[in-house]
């Protein structure tokens, strides 16, 4: 039992968020509606994407701050190009281009010059909102054509069109990691990048494509940002790459890169979302959301550290306990040794 | 196709020129093999050896020169290329990825999935007969397990020229034999190896060709049958060695044996119950005994890394009841641990730093690097470490002159009672010579030396009494007539049984 949560952090999430909503349905009657899921289902999209490109990124044991960024200029780029009277496919493709160019940059620097990647990405944290700053001329992006807040109106259940899209990449993304070759190699690369070089992994090119594909997902959210809300001010996207990496330490992705999964991610961009409209639903004051927010992320993985520290010391106990026995000293008896210890 | 191929050379270096920055490593290398050929390289610290295999896997690129596997080029540094064209290395040090199975990582890189491998990887264990769980975590692995996921990452591969770098060096004698009865297996289908390692004995059990690498040049190639060890060693170092090396321990022994340092009575922890223990000033007792026996556990619950369950230690008489690693050190117990690039090395700071490490509590607080470089430049001259300067990081170091670099660490501290764990693991010839010698002027400035070994032939050379230790528990003791066989014979002891 203690093992499930340990090795899943999904399980652990998902169980807590269950208790959560049916203490919070108990005192507030009427939450748990699907109004409610909807309204957390569409609002979480935006952390959503950004925290599935980060973690394509820890996984290969770097860091991506400037996401908050690239959505941002990519947004403006879209806003820029509609209002101008290009045609919305258009605006669209070149704004997923605008994200992975500048993925690109910062993949460019870290795989292939060198540059330790918090640093890379906090130089272009800066250097892509000053981008976007200069081309808006410091202004928001307002009048947005209807057609793109179009694609954020309800189609039933609560799925817009862009749910349905981000519902696609989720899955397209799970089954890339655990599924495929080239998918493997991003846990290789994050776990032990000597080894992965020495067994022919392209490391470099596995991380620079992580980046490039952070930039992507960033600039999919820039688009879902721009739909929801209508209009682009200065400052989005501002903090939210901080946000996502709390969200896969939280959905079990290991900063040293190597372990993670989309379920986890997921679950937990669902768990922060949820937590956000549960303190609107109880009237709780809008000011106490982040102090919330925060205790209850260092509260679950303090849990999740303690169970962790249990198992392995029951693991250790059950290894050594073999040796104390009288021996058994036989080839086969230590697999079987090593078999029951990792059970 | 592969009969037209067992006729041929599988391998061909020519010319291989490398240099890093200004240092020259490799001169001019050529080097040929043939199918079915065990070839055995040797060579000193810096001598070039790694480099050269390096080169040759594709890890990293030659200035100059030609390298064929296969009658194909490698015409660019990549290991998958190298891969492709036939040619896997078995690293001394084992690539593991902690977070994945044993069979990914075995599978890692390989087109099928691991599961569609699972069966082929699965006849390979059995046929090496060793004990590796395949979906086990490859954190788990202990030293030797992660050499066997190494050796097997190559067998996988149907790889027609294998490198194997002192592959031995942390397996048991039973492991040792089963790979050397795969490497003749493998030596019968065409395979060329190279085999890289220290130990003259293995080299002359399993290899048909030698050739000697000293500075970047070939010194000594040749059928391995026209050559003596004397000549062996000699081209390798320059230096004529002794060739025996226990007139030494007999000349020292007996006199200068003094008062009991280390008493251990009835010591209980992880892995390893009810070992008494006793040394001396001045002796050196070999605690023998093969890999898992629980010889490294004990020590590390000596020197306070893990808990004791039961049992007593007495330093001078003194008994020591809570022990921490500081604790131990003050009190003058020191231990220098087996694995060096995770437990015992500061990779990346300067080499005064390393040494200085355990003295850093005795230290001022204002730390003056005068005081600190001085200290190292020290052990520098008595110990022969050869490296640029006090400030060099100590990744850069060969492993022989990193463990001298422990060795120093550990003497800095001014130790009464000093435990060495393998401390001659990957070292080669020239400096293992170095460190017996310094262990025995160690024992004879009136140190009392545990020596962990699991290199009997070490241990017979070395101590002038035996402990072994035996799946956790005390396996006997030996004082006059230590000898490979005696010593074998104890720390197999409980298992003669099931193999008769």
């Amino acid at each position: 039992m203690l093992d499930l949560f340990a090795r899943n952090r999904v399980v652990t999430l998902v169980l807590i968020l269950t208790l959560a909503y049916a203490a919070i349905g108990a005192a507030a009657p009427g939450y748990l509606s699907g109004a409610t899921l909807s309204t957390v289902l569409s609002s979480s999209l935006v952390l959503m994407l950004i925290s599935l490109g980060t973690m394509v990124v820890i996984l290969t044991r770097n860091i991506d701050v400037s996401s908050g960024s690239v959505l941002g200029l990519s947004a403006a780029v879209l806003g820029l190009l509609l209002n101008a009277g290009v045609g919305l496919p258009l605006a669209i493709v070149l704004c997923l281009l605008t994200g992975a160019l500048a993925g690109a940059f910062n993949g460019l620097m870290v795989a292939y010059l060198g540059i330790p990647s918090i640093v890379a990405t906090l130089g272009t944290l800066g250097l892509y909102r000053g981008i976007m700053l200069v081309m808006t001329g410091g202004r928001w992006i307002e009048d947005l054509p209807q057609d793109l807040k179009a694609l954020s109106t309800n189609l039933g259940f609560g799925f817009s069109a862009l749910t349905v899209v981000v519902v696609l990449l989720i899955v397209t993304l799970w089954l890339f990691l655990r599924k495929t070759r080239f998918g493997r190699f991003f846990y290789a690369v994050g776990d032990n990048k000597a080894a992965a070089h020495h067994l022919g992994v392209p490391v470099r090119r596995v991380q620079f494509a992580a980046f490039v594909a952070a930039g992507t997902c960033a600039a999919l959210a820039g688009i879902v940002f721009a739909a929801q809300i209508g209009f682009i001010p200065n400052q989005a996207g501002n903090g939210i790459e901080l946000k996502a990496i709390a969200v896969n330490v939280l959905g079990g992705v290991s900063l040293l890169g190597g372990t993670g999964s989309v379920a986890g991610v997921v679950a937990a961009v669902i768990f922060i979302t949820s937590i956000d409209s549960a303190l609107v639903f109880l009237k709780i004051p809008a000011y106490w959301n982040d102090f919330i927010a925060g205790a209850l992320l260092l509260s679950v993985l303090l849990l999740d550290g303690r169970i962790r520290q249990l198992i392995e010391r029951r693991i250790r106990a059950r290894r050594y306990a073999i040796h104390d026995r009288a021996p058994v000293p036989d080839a086969t008896s230590s697999t079987t040794r090593i078999a029951e210890a990792s059970r | 196709m592969v009969k037209e191929q067992a006729a041929g050379r599988v391998a061909l270096l020519e010319d291989i020129w490398k240099s890093y920055g200004a240092v020259p490593v490799l001169k001019g290398v050529s080097l040929a093999l043939e199918a079915g050929e065990v070839h055995a390289l040797l060579g000193g610290n810096g001598a070039g050896k790694s480099s050269l295999m390096k080169i040759m896997s594709g890890v990293i690129p030659a200035n100059s020169g030609r390298i064929e596997i296969n009658g194909r080029a490698l015409t660019h540094a990549s290991p998958a290329l190298a891969q492709d064209l036939g040619l896997y290395l078995v690293p001394q040090e084992a690539h593991i990825l902690p977070n994945q199975t044993v069979l990914e990582n075995i599978c890692l890189g390989l087109r099928p999935s691991p599961r569609s491998l699972r069966p082929r990887v699965e006849t390979l264990v059995a046929e090496l007969a060793v004990a590796v769980d395949l979906d086990a975590q490859a954190a788990s692995l202990e030293i030797a397990e992660r050499q066997i996921v190494e050796i097997l990452r190559g067998l996988v591969r149907d790889a027609r020229v294998l490198i194997l770098d002192e592959p031995t060096s942390a397996l048991t004698p039973f492991e040792t034999s089963a790979l050397f009865e795969r490497v003749r297996k493998l030596q019968g289908q065409g395979v060329g190896i190279f085999f890289i390692s220290h130990k003259l004995r293995e080299i002359r059990e399993i290899c048909s060709t030698i050739s000697v690498l000293r500075d970047g040049v070939i010194v000594l190639s040749g059928p391995l049958d026209e050559y003596t060890d004397a000549e062996i060693v000699e081209a390798m170092s320059r230096v004529q060695l002794a060739a025996d090396g226990g007139t030494a321990k007999a000349g020292r022994k007996v006199a200068q044996i003094g008062q009991p340092r280390l008493t251990v009575r009835g010591l209980s922890g992880e892995g390893f119950a009810d070992i008494d223990l006793d040394v001396r000033a001045g002796e050196i007792l070999g605690l023998a005994g093969v890999v898992g026996a629980g010889r490294t556990e004990f020590a590390e619950t000596l020197f306070g890394l893990r808990k004791q369950s039961a049992g007593s230690v007495h330093l001078e008489g003194k008994e020591l009841k809570s022990r921490s690693p500081r604790s131990c050190i003050d009190h003058g117990l020191v231990y220098l641990p087996e694995d060096r690039q995770q437990n015992g090395l500061f990779l990346e700071a300067p080499l005064y730093w390393n040494v200085s490490s355990y003295l850093i509590h005795r230290l001022p607080f204002f730390l003056r690097s005068g005081t600190e470089r001085r200290i190292f430049d020290g052990f520098r001259d008595s110990m022969g470490i050869k490296c640029t300067g006090a400030g060099q990081s100590a990744r850069g170091l060969s492993g022989g002159n990193q463990q001298k670099v422990l060795m120093a660490k550990c003497l800095s501290a001014g130790p009464k009672v000093l435990i060495l764990d393998e401390p001659t693991r990957g070292v080669d010839v020239a400096a293992r010579n170095d460190i017996y010698a310094l262990i025995r002027t160690l024992a004879g400035k009136g140190v009392a030396i545990v020596l962990i070994s699991s290199d009997f032939d070490e241990i017979e050379q070395l101590a002038d009494r035996v402990q072994v230790m035996a799946f956790g528990r005390d396996g006997g003791q030996l004082s006059d007539a230590i000898s490979v066989d005696a010593i074998a014979r104890l720390a197999f002891g409980a298992s003669e049984p099931n193999h008769a």
